[in-house]
């Protein structure tokens, strides 16, 4: 799995490629602007081969951290095989999910100044 | 021009309680799903890509439309949050949006169209804003006109919320008496008001009243009368000397010999009358049953891997259990109390036996790192009361949003998927994770993860 950390806008993107399973997640869940209960992040899926349960955990718990549970994590450009994990799991009702990562910065820093 | 349909699952959350078996877009109305009508209207107006939102469970609607080439278009799916504005849903779909005018369906309401107008002109030189729009629906433009306003008549557009059975009884029939004039319905006819789909068998002696629309494997046996208004579905048999009038036999039905089926719905065993929303479910298969195969059999490998791992379980732990349980019990370190929990099976509960372990007591923390809580509950695995591996039970009483009826999946288990996890999060989250599973795990994986649950369980109560 390799992450690459960008910003935008003020908002940190977080760019995951490869398979975010048991054996990444760890990595995920460690990485500084994802562990920060205050950095609002934008998780790019677009090159996420396969994701599991663990992987989803990582998310799921990552967001459960954050200070704005609802907007703390912002997902864009899932894949189809990602996106159904999410939608079968119903995982999908706790994130806003944008399929342009652009976008979702912007969303991101609207909510993130709102905020403050 | 591209048209987003979006739906809110409380909009259409009446459809589960009614037809439990079908997802609420893929409801048909005059044999027909719903959610084809709305294609066909987005084809009608130009688009030539439609992406379906929806904030609930989305995948038997893609597995239905896949990605559009039935229709030549190009489909996609997506969610949103029940209270997204046009706005934020536009900004959510941004690239698919990209520069072209986009038409937002919102709301789960039935369009009252008509295929032989030219939709396309008007959805182009329409200015921005509201088209459409009844209680609960409406359909917007958004992007500027790529046009100039058209002279003469604006076609006519209407909205019919589908907002209960009553609703959705007249909107079928309004589509199967306006009929194939204004919308494109499935089946042959060599006359107006009559349509018959494939490999219907039509006994002699049976009369169908027009209008009609009967779909695919249908078999009307002797002296059966279909119509006027009748809609019957597919795979479905009349039997000999019942009549069906402005009622809808639902796909999968079977309806018995000597009944008149007159203004009602009629959906496997369970029969609804529209107007005042009472249903009746049959027990008798020969008066109204469901024909639909049975899942017991796919569900027997994983009852009997799960059966036989309960046993291992039984046998190695009973030792330990023995000793440790008359003890704790005397000691008052075993407190057990009964709880009613939601069955597998949807309206049954099942009774199990809650333990609570003192676990600062040195053979309390035994017995818990053993699981011996569970004990009791591995002999209903033999029963297949419950699964090895599965879903927290629910306890039946409580209103809960993981309850098998707003549920996707729901297996209680002995062991829950969430514990073998060791979930990170708390709370209703748990269910993500067990959901997961339910829907990817095998009878062998299954096993691994009570191994794993087995494992993690102490450690879980450890950090806690």
């Amino acid at each position: 799995m390799i992450i690459t950390e960008t910003s935008a806008n003020g908002i940190v993107i977080v760019a995951l490629e490869g398979n975010l399973d048991a054996l990444s997640a760890p990595k995920l869940r460690g990485s500084p602007p994802v562990a920060d209960p205050k950095t609002a992040i934008v998780l790019d899926l677009e090159k996420v081969d396969f994701m599991d349960s663990s992987g989803l955990g990582a998310i799921v718990g990552a967001a459960r951290e954050k200070d704005d549970p609802a907007c703390g994590i912002v997902l864009s450009c899932m894949n189809d095989k990602v996106r159904r994990t999410f939608e079968t799991t119903n995982a999908q009702r706790l994130f806003h999910i944008f399929d342009d990562t652009a976008a979702a910065v912007d969303f991101a820093a609207t909510r993130q100044i709102a905020r403050t | 021009m591209k048209t987003i349909l979006a739906f809110r699952e409380e909009e259409f959350a009446w459809s589960h309680e009614v037809f439990s078996c079908l997802h609420p877009l893929l409801l048909p109305l005059c044999n027909k799903p719903f959610i084809e009508f709305l294609i066909d209207f987005a084809i009608l107006t130009g688009s030539t890509a439609v992406r379906i939102l929806c904030d609930g469970g989305i995948n038997p609607i893609e597995r239905y439309c896949e990605n559009g080439s039935r229709w030549g278009i190009a489909l996609s799916y997506g969610s949103l949050h029940a209270d997204d504005s046009a706005q934020i849903l536009l900004g959510k779909n941004r690239k698919f949006c990209g520069e072209e005018r986009i038409m937002i369906v919102s709301g789960f309401s039935f369009i009252r169209y008509d295929k032989r107008l030219d939709y396309k002109s008007l959805a182009s030189s329409l200015p921005e804003g509201e088209w459409a729009a009844c209680p609960g629906g409406s359909i917007t433009l958004s992007g500027a006109p790529e046009k100039p306003p058209a002279d003469g008549a604006a076609a006519p557009l209407s909205l019919m919320p589908l907002d209960g059975m009553a609703s959705y009884y007249r909107a079928s029939m309004e589509a199967l008496e306006t009929g194939a004039d204004r919308y494109v319905l499935p089946g042959y006819g060599g006359e107006p008001g009559c349509a018959i789909g494939r490999n219907v068998v039509i006994s002699k002696s049976a009369q169908i009243r027009k209008p009609v629309s009967i779909g695919n494997n249908v078999q009307l046996l002797g002296d059966t009368i279909i119509g006027p208004s009748a809609i019957i579905g597919s795979n479905v048999i009349i039997d000999r000397e019942s009549s069906v009038e402005s009622s809808i036999v639902l796909d999968n039905t079977y309806i018995g010999e000597h009944l008149e089926v007159n203004g009602r719905i009629a959906s496997g065993n369970r029969l609804n009358d529209p107007r005042s929303g009472a249903s009746i479910s049959m027990e008798d298969p020969h008066l109204l049953g469901s024909i639909k195969k049975s899942q017991t059999l796919s569900a027997l490998p994983r009852k009997v891997a799960h059966a036989l791992a309960a046993l291992v379980m039984i046998a190695v732990l009973a030792v330990p259990f023995l000793f440790l349980w008359p003890l704790l019990k005397l000691g008052g370190r075993w407190r057990s109390a009964q709880i009613d929990c939601h069955s597998e099976n949807p309206g049954e509960t099942i009774s199990l036996g809650k333990v609570e372990l003192d676990a600062t007591n040195a053979l309390g923390a035994i017995a818990s790192t053993l699981s011996l809580d569970h004990y009791f509950r591995l002999f209903r695995v033999l029963t297949a009361e419950l699964a090895l591996i599965g879903s927290t039970p629910l306890p039946a009483e409580a209103q809960h949003p993981n309850a098998p009826a707003n549920a996707l999946a729901y297996r209680p288990g002995v062991f829950s998927y969430a514990e073998a996890e060791q979930w990170p999060a708390t709370g209703d989250d748990a269910a993500i994770v067990e959901r997961y599973h339910l829907v990817h795990s095998g009878p062998i994986s299954d096993i691994g993860l009570v191994v794993k649950a087995f494992v993690n369980r102490p450690h879980e109560k450890s950090s806690a």
